[in-house]
């Protein structure tokens, strides 16, 4: 007994001892550590987007009571709380705090601040003040306020200034000189916009650090789906082969009448219930999806336990072997025709315009590399005397394939999925670049990248969103490569 | 070889065949009735087509028959389904028959609105009834919309009013009663156990599909929602640009990157090498609808500075002289130019670069080395053919590029090429044009496929086709 167990401590040692070599190999690359350690950084930053940037302070004291406003919004929006009476039409700004912490930048993506449009990261850009017209007609009628802002208000010595905009510090008949003086010191407050905002006042630094939620959100999930659809695929076609697969005529037979009844059942029948779905919300038409799937599941099981019966029969029950090898790399082949991005757009121009949309179709369209590589690694593995000790000892096909062959050769995958993510993020960037694809009120960095078409004097859009987009695919690229390094057997000695 | 080639071609056709398919599936899902978008008519517009014209146009697009040589559905369906004319009659039909599953009734359902609407489209207008006849109208016409229930009984309830409000529409009584029963009878009666049941019906080589798909290999694709223009001839005026702009790119990225390749490998592990080295990942990293943006702000504003035209080929006049023109193309082709070519040659030099890499520690060049060859030749002679394989499959690449083109280049410049073609359709909704061209660009990467396998051969006659 003793001894079985510490033979079993021994194999799994031998097992981590690979990773822990790819480890140290992926160590020495100083760079693609450097990266890895930048993007578990931005990932941070993805995670907690809701407390580095909103309009909700993060603690507050108001009337006598203390809120913590932005972790109440996860249970406000997950139903298990409501908004008290005094927060409930918003105006977070307006309000007059005993109290309170704000985030770093105090806005959300999509906040609109009026008095602040167009606003320069390096120029002046306050806000709170407005001129009036009580002292002095002359100024509005000649119109010397401009824009009613401060730095137009200046110039025009005859106006006078009032605060409209009730900020935490500012109190009630505070006299002009104060004002201005206040207005100075709160330009380079917290309200400050760092980055810059559009033409309607939104954020920029606020749409920096939302947006790369969504570009990891992309990343993962396309790469996801990417995965699960590849490794099945490539693993079938790597393990099976043109010969591995065999079934009686029998079941081959009834197989493919079942496949016809499934589909029938899972997905033509179900189509308004799915088209109708999608309409409510893509939650919905993934799920209506799935439950197509295990209708499908449900129909294919039973077809083979009919099967099973009739093999008994000679002539059907004689194996024939189903060439799963060419039928998958027909499928590869027929969608690596398609040059990806021309797919991506067509596929996207027909449909609503979804964020999630844009992920499943990135990741149903990434599979094929993924699956060339296990593919490859499998008929590779599949010769090797553990998989054979395996089929020996009769563990099901299956089994020997997902618990013993998959689980060793998955490497060349993390490769894939790095460079994938990195393509993901960059095409899901291009296609909001195009404004294709991503619904209006999402703010990603390649839309912000795109503002700047439209204003050429507005540097900043120019250069930090496309500065994000850049930072974030050289870091997976580089990850990428620190693991084909490390992985590549041939440098192993 | 040839033998190779043949085989290859002949397992094309099945590739091709089914990606004709899926392009034809997302054709039939797009969105919006192609006859009223070729006619460029609004259908919710004061005046839709007459029932002739749309059927005329119909015909002339072949969307009167069958869409495709079978089609598996449930027995509650008719197997002429495809003969109701307009979409998305057809659309409410099909729910009405998931819903009921008795055909024999919805059509006598559907032929009792028509009956209504022929009937509303007889009755003059007269001082009495203007704002009712307009409000009927409407409401027949929505009836061909709706198939939820409380919706219908609402629509029909609603219409009793008007209809009674004048003398001249109450003779509408009768056909609204009719439409009625005909309704209760569709909702009393219903088979819905039908439409579990399923069927495949088998249609010939009449159909929608096989007509597209014939049409196409005869290089005729129809014609553009936009200009009414036949898209061959569209395609012809703008691929010449992508074409050239390609073809440019090419020279440029193989005459700059193998030689820097080939440089980089050679001082390997050179303050040089690195630099090279870095400066390429940073190129291929570097997002190239990122680089045109900068540079057009940056470079043709007259906020910054305007050195370059932001878009466009330029308009040399009629008669200008080749120089003339030549140097009025070139000006305004620079910038798409550079940005079209930095990607491809970050990437061509990395991987050139790799191969040579991996070709130098092979021992016959240790040999060549030995023996004293000149490190030239041992590099341009000995070394460079087996690193080439990378360097040929780029070429294959720029088939493709001749219909896909640098899109996000073409769209940001505003050069008039097959990339601002095809995002014109798709924001448009011009599918016709939209298909054409992932058909086009499919075709053409398969045969840029083939003709790089076969370049692979003769470089290196170590690779065999049997």
């Amino acid at each position: 007994m003793f001894k079985r167990k510490k033979k079993a401590q021994k194999n799994t040692d031998g097992n981590q001892s690979y990773w822990a070599y790819v480890a140290r190999q992926f160590k020495k690359n100083k760079r693609a550590l450097f990266s890895l350690y930048f993007v578990i950084f931005l990932a941070i930053i993805a995670l907690f987007a809701d407390f580095i940037a909103n309009e909700k302070p993060i603690i507050c004291k108001y009337e006598g009571k203390t809120y913590m406003p932005v972790l109440k919004q996860y249970a406000v929006g997950l139903g298990l709380a409501k908004w008290p009476e005094a927060f409930k039409n918003g105006g977070w700004k307006e309000k007059e705090y005993d109290f309170a912490i704000w985030p770093i930048i105090p806005y959300l993506p999509n906040n609109l601040d009026y008095d602040a449009q167009w606003a320069s990261p390096t120029g002046r850009q306050i806000c709170a003040c407005e001129c009036t017209s009580v002292l002095d007609d002359e100024c509005v009628e000649s119109n010397k306020c401009g824009n009613n802002k401060l730095a137009d208000c200046n110039k025009a010595s005859s106006c006078t200034l009032k605060v409209i905009k009730k900020t935490p510090n500012w109190k009630e008949g505070m006299a002009e000189d104060e004002v201005i003086k206040y207005c100075k010191k709160q330009e380079y407050s917290i309200w400050r916009h760092w980055l810059g905002t559009d033409d309607i006042g939104r954020d920029v630094a606020a749409g920096m650090i939302h947006g790369t939620r969504i570009a990891f959100m992309v990343g993962i999930i396309a790469m996801g789906i990417a995965c699960i659809i590849g490794i099945f695929l490539g693993a079938c076609a790597g393990y099976f082969g043109d010969t591995g697969l065999e079934l009686s005529r029998g079941s081959l037979f009834i197989n493919i009448f079942a496949f016809f009844i499934a589909f029938f059942y899972a997905f033509y029948s179900r189509s308004y219930i799915m088209s109708d779905a999608f309409g409510v919300s893509f939650g919905k038409a993934i799920w209506a999806f799935f439950i197509g799937i295990l209708i499908f599941l449900a129909i294919m099981a039973i077809a083979n336990i009919i099967a099973l019966p009739l093999n008994k029969i000679p002539f059907l029950g004689k194996k024939v072997a189903f060439p799963v090898d060419i039928a998958i790399t027909r499928i590869i082949e027929v969608i690596n025709s398609i040059p990806l991005l021309v797919l991506i757009l067509a596929i996207v121009a027909i449909a609503k315009p979804s964020i999630f949309l844009v992920m499943a179709v990135i990741g149903t369209v990434r599979w094929t590399g993924i699956a060339r590589f296990i593919r490859a690694e499998l008929l590779r593995v599949r010769r090797l005397e553990y998989v054979e000790a395996a089929n020996a000892l009769g563990f099901s096909q299956m089994r020997t394939m997902f618990r013993h062959a998959i689980p060793n050769s998955l490497s060349p995958v993390f490769i894939a999925v790095a460079f994938g993510i990195a393509s993901a993020i960059l095409i899901e960037s291009f296609l909001s670049f195009l404004g294709l694809g991503v619904p209006a009120e999402t703010i990603t960095w390649g839309k912000m990248l795109a503002i700047s078409r439209t204003n050429a004097s507005a540097w900043w859009f120019a250069i930090f969103p496309g500065l994000a987009i850049f930072i974030t695919v050289t870091l997976f690229n580089l990850i990428g490569e620190g693991l084909t390094d490390a992985l590549d057997p041939r440098l192993k000695q | 070889m040839f033998k190779y080639i043949l085989k290859r071609v002949l397992i094309f056709i099945p590739t091709l065949l089914v990606i004709s398919v899926m392009v034809f599936l997302l054709n039939m899902y797009a969105p919006g009735d192609p006859v009223y978008n070729i006619a460029g008519i609004d259908p919710n517009s004061s005046k839709p087509l007459t029932p002739e014209a749309y059927n005329a146009i119909r015909g002339e697009l072949g969307l009167d028959l069958p869409v495709f040589y079978f089609t598996m559905s449930s027995i509650a369906y008719p197997d002429t389904l495809y003969r109701i004319p307009k979409k998305e009659h057809k659309a409410t039909l099909g729910r009405l028959i998931n819903d009921h599953g008795n055909w024999e009734e919805i059509r006598e359902y559907h032929r009792s609105i028509e009956a209504l609407e022929s009937r509303v489209l007889e009755i003059p207008r007269d001082s009495l009834n203007p704002k009712a006849l307009i409000k009927i109208k409407e409401k027949v016409r929505g009836l061909y919309r709706i198939h939820e229930d409380i919706k219908i009984q609402k629509s029909l309830e609603s219409m009793e009013k008007p209809i009674a409000s004048a003398p001249s529409t109450s003779i509408l009584q009768p056909f609204l009663e009719d439409t009625r029963t005909k309704y209760q009878t569709m909702v009393n009666n219903p088979t819905k156990w039908k439409t579990k049941v399923p069927t495949l019906n088998w249609y010939g080589f009449k159909n929608q599909y096989h007509r597209w798909f014939s049409r196409f290999v005869q290089f005729d694709f129809g014609k553009s929602y936009q200009s009414k223009r036949p898209i061959s001839e569209e395609i012809g005026e703008r691929i010449f640009w992508t074409m050239l702009i390609s073809f440019i790119s090419i020279i440029l990225t193989y005459v700059i990157a193998i030689p820097l390749g080939v440089f980089s490998a050679r001082k390997k592990d050179t303050l040089a090498d690195s630099t090279v080295t870095t400066i390429l990942f940073i190129l291929y990293s570097l997002p190239s609808f990122w680089v045109a943006t900068l540079l057009i702000v940056f470079l043709c504003q007259p906020e910054y500075v305007d050195w370059f035209p932001p878009y466009g080929i330029g308009d040399p006049a009629p008669d200008a002289g080749f120089f003339e023109t030549f140097r009025i193309r070139a000006y305004h082709l620079i910038l798409p130019l550079f940005c079209w070519t930095y990607a491809s040659l970050a990437f061509l030099s990395r991987q050139m670069r790799g191969g040579m890499l991996s070709v130098l520690r092979q021992d016959y060049v240790r040999t060549a080395r030995a023996k004293g060859v000149d490190e030239r030749k041992v590099i341009w002679k000995h070394s460079i053919r087996n690193s080439l394989l990378p360097v040929i499959t780029l070429f294959g690449n720029i088939f493709p590029l001749m219909i896909s083109g640098s899109i996000v280049i073409e769209i940001l410049f505003s050069l008039p090429g097959m990339g601002q073609y095809l995002y014109q359709a798709i924001v448009a909704q011009n599918f016709p044009v939209v298909s054409t061209i992932v058909m086009m660009a499919a075709l053409l990467t398969m045969i840029g496929y083939l003709v790089v396998d076969i370049l692979y051969a003769v470089v290196d006659p170590r690779i065999t086709f049997d």
